[in-house]
């Protein structure tokens, strides 16, 4: 009998065409969109790029060429190098052409009019050439061949600072936008949760009365509902992240697997809040759905999904609302991973989204087993 | 004398301040059907939502099948067959698809369940539509499925509450006498409807039901006979004088005449050859007279004589 139920639970929800919509296509659209508006600001603002440089030559100094030469031989240069004379140089810097000028004579000096990160690297270069100046003239002199070898090990000590970083995830901060997506795709799965309720009460559907005349007791067709929408949602997640990893090429670093289980519970805990909503006794069918919809969109809100910065607004008056808040909750477990290499925080978001569920879902059934109704 | 299938004492459902059931009582037999028939709120629904579980009651008792009636009663839901008033299908399953979800609820066995299913299709003569969503199914067709899937089981209960409601005479004719064939084959059957001829046409036993209590119970006949009225006369008369009229109340087994202008109603008691007599009366008084007929009492008739208000009037 649970297997008979269970299977035509999966059957009819998997045909609802507002389902499909919802879950499936509309999040692939509104990824699509965000990796439209989003994709290149990362690559562009975020992302090192090299860094255009005038060069002044006031005497002839070809180390240096030979420097610069190697340093834009690399994948990824450090400095994109225009030899100029110093009036042009100056109106390339006025321009925004050039970040700054370095002037090569005896010595190098650097010009600069603003003082960013791209100026810090020019100083730092220009600072670093100085003290190893020997070292590299030596080389250029004995064995030109390793002179790219030995700029960049020097160039290793430009910084005084070495960089560890802290996670192998993304640290792109528009992924969290995805994160986002992810967890609206979980909110979602409430109306299916609600839906489960509409067909299995009595005083909420003619569907819901006429199961409730068969013999199948009211538990079993319960758990069947419940467990075929947990796996049609757990479907439409999977699709989701992969839509987003493999097609829109957002990258979860090494957490793809982590990132799949937490949509998953994600997707577990929308059903599960649907289902409780539907299950509140005193509300028709249409206060429940406006409940359900309303506190969907406004938790997708509360965790920053049409806002970035609003999670850091909650986080600064109302902490706790972001602990509890199943949205938040879901994008935060997420966004945990490519914080922390240590999973406590992960696992941490994990058992909250799970005992959320597990209230919901467990108050559900208790005010769904209700065996009469007052009125139908 | 055939077992009670279902019975129910004293039964009493409040809405608030509204009575919905009045000490309503019933029993109905092993292969009857049993015609509940009222106008809109008089409280059929109720019943049978009562009779299902579904509805929780204020005070009374249900027995179905000699036992109490109760939500987890399984062995007893389990030989009960419902349509429901309003058509409860899935939307997104198919024709086949649905009757075997709503069978597979009572038949574990996938074999004799196949059978059941195709039998159920058959009976409703939707054999053409397996593979149809309900949405394109028409208004008749999709109440055959709502009755397909209510039976397909072979239950030894049919409940059918106004199954017929919005459809068209020729799924209703099929609807009807699938109900008497399924009555044939051994089901009892409770029918539930405003629509007195319906009612008249299949039910062995009928209740009258209004504003939750039954006012009336017993065969058709036995109804009709709980009345005054055993015939009505009427004829097409253009200016019929006081005189004549008062003539024609005066005959024997009249006990009430009307004229409206254009149409003489002769209300009889008893007595044969009434008709006859009436007619006689107007020839002798040379009065000419267009169509005549005369009318045997209906179920409307014996609601009105009882509440004073006729079954179709509550309706509109």
């Amino acid at each position: 009998m649970f297997f008979h139920n269970f299977k035509y639970e999966i059957l009819s929800t998997s045909r609802v065409k507002t389902f499909l919509f919802w879950l499936m296509v509309f999040p692939m659209i509104l990824g699509t969109l965000f990796k439209m508006a989003f994709g290149d600001v990362y690559e562009k603002d975020v992302l090192f790029s090299s860094i255009p440089t005038a060069v002044v030559e006031t005497s002839e100094n070809a180390v240096f060429r030979q420097v610069i030469d190697s340093i834009e031989e690399a994948d990824e240069p450090l400095l994109k190098v225009t030899y100029t004379d110093e009036e042009t140089a100056k109106q390339m810097l006025k321009d925004g052409k050039a970040k700054g000028i370095i002037y090569v004579g005896e010595k190098l000096s650097l010009s600069v009019t603003e003082q960013k990160i791209s100026q810090v690297v020019l100083k730092s270069f220009v600072e670093q050439y100085g003290i190893n100046e020997k070292i590299i003239r030596d080389t250029a002199e004995k064995d030109p061949t390793k002179l790219q070898a030995v700029i960049e090990k020097l160039s290793e000590d430009v910084s005084a600072c070495n960089e560890i970083p802290v996670t192998s995830g993304n640290t792109d901060v528009y992924t969290q936008y995805f994160y986002n997506l992810i967890a609206m795709v979980g909110m979602f799965g409430s109306v299916t949760g609600l839906h489960i309720t509409v067909q299995n009460q009595a005083n909420l559907s003619a569907l819901g009365a006429r199961k409730n005349c068969s013999p199948t007791p009211k538990s079993t067709g319960l758990f069947a509902s419940l467990l075929g929408s947990y796996m049609m949602q757990s479907v439409c997640m999977l699709l989701c992240v992969t839509f987003i990893h493999f097609v829109l090429k957002i990258d979860f670093g090494k957490n793809l697997p982590l990132v799949y289980l937490s949509a998953i519970i994600g997707g577990i805990l929308g059903v599960s809040i649907g289902f409780l909503f539907g299950s509140l006794n005193r509300f028709s069918i249409e206060v429940k759905t406006g409940i359900t919809m309303a506190v969907s969109m406004l938790s997708c809100f509360l965790s920053g999904l049409m806002m970035g910065q609003i999670q850091g607004v909650i986080t600064e008056h109302i902490p706790i609302l972001n602990k509890i808040n199943p949205a938040t909750v879901i994008t935060d477990s997420l966004f945990c991973l490519d914080m922390y290499s240590d999973r406590s925080h992960f696992i941490s978001k994990i058992l909250t989204m799970l005992a959320i569920s597990v209230f919901c879902t467990a108050a559900g059934i208790l005010v769904t087993r209700r065996k009469k109704y007052a009125s139908l | 004398m055939a077992d009670a299938v279902v019975k129910i004492n004293n039964l009493v459902k409040r809405y608030g301040e509204l009575i919905a059931l009045d000490h309503f009582s019933l029993e109905i037999k092993e292969g009857e059907i049993f015609g509940l028939l009222g106008p809109n709120g008089s409280g059929k629904t109720t019943t049978i939502n009562c009779l299902l579980s579904l509805l929780a009651f204020d005070k009374g008792e249900i027995e179905i099948f000699g036992r109490n009636m109760t939500p987890t009663a399984y062995d007893i839901k389990k030989e009960i067959g419902i349509i429901m008033q309003n058509v409860a299908v899935f939307e997104e399953l198919t024709v086949y698809e649905n009757v075997d979800y709503f069978c597979g609820l009572y038949i574990t066995d996938k074999e004799q369940r196949k059978q059941y299913v195709e039998d159920a299709i058959k009976f409703v003569g939707l054999e053409d539509f397996r593979k149809f969503y309900p949405k394109k199914l028409s208004g008749g067709l999709l109440r055959r499925l709502n009755i397909a899937c209510g039976i397909a089981h072979k239950p030894k209960l049919i409940i059918l509450d106004e199954p017929t409601v919005a459809v068209d005479p020729q799924s209703r004719n099929k609807i009807l006498e699938g109900i008497q064939e399924l009555n044939k084959n051994g089901a009892t059957v409770i029918y539930t409807s405003h629509y007195m001829e319906e009612v008249e046409q299949i039910c062995t036993r009928i209740a009258i039901m209004d504003k939750g209590k039954k006012i009336a119970e017993g065969t058709k006949d036995e109804l009709k006979r709980m009345i005054r009225n055993t015939e009505t006369v009427n004829i097409e008369v253009l200016g019929l004088d006081d005189s004549i009229r008062n003539e024609i109340s005066a005959l024997e087994h009249v006990y009430d005449v009307q004229y409206d202008g254009e149409k003489l109603t002769v209300y009889c008691s008893g007595g044969k050859h009434n008709l006859i007599r009436i007619l006689d009366v107007l020839q002798k008084h040379d009065t000419a007279f267009g169509r005549v007929y005369s009318e045997l009492p209906t179920l409307n008739d014996v609601f009105l004589e009882i509440t004073g208000t006729a079954l179709r009037d509550k309706e509109e």
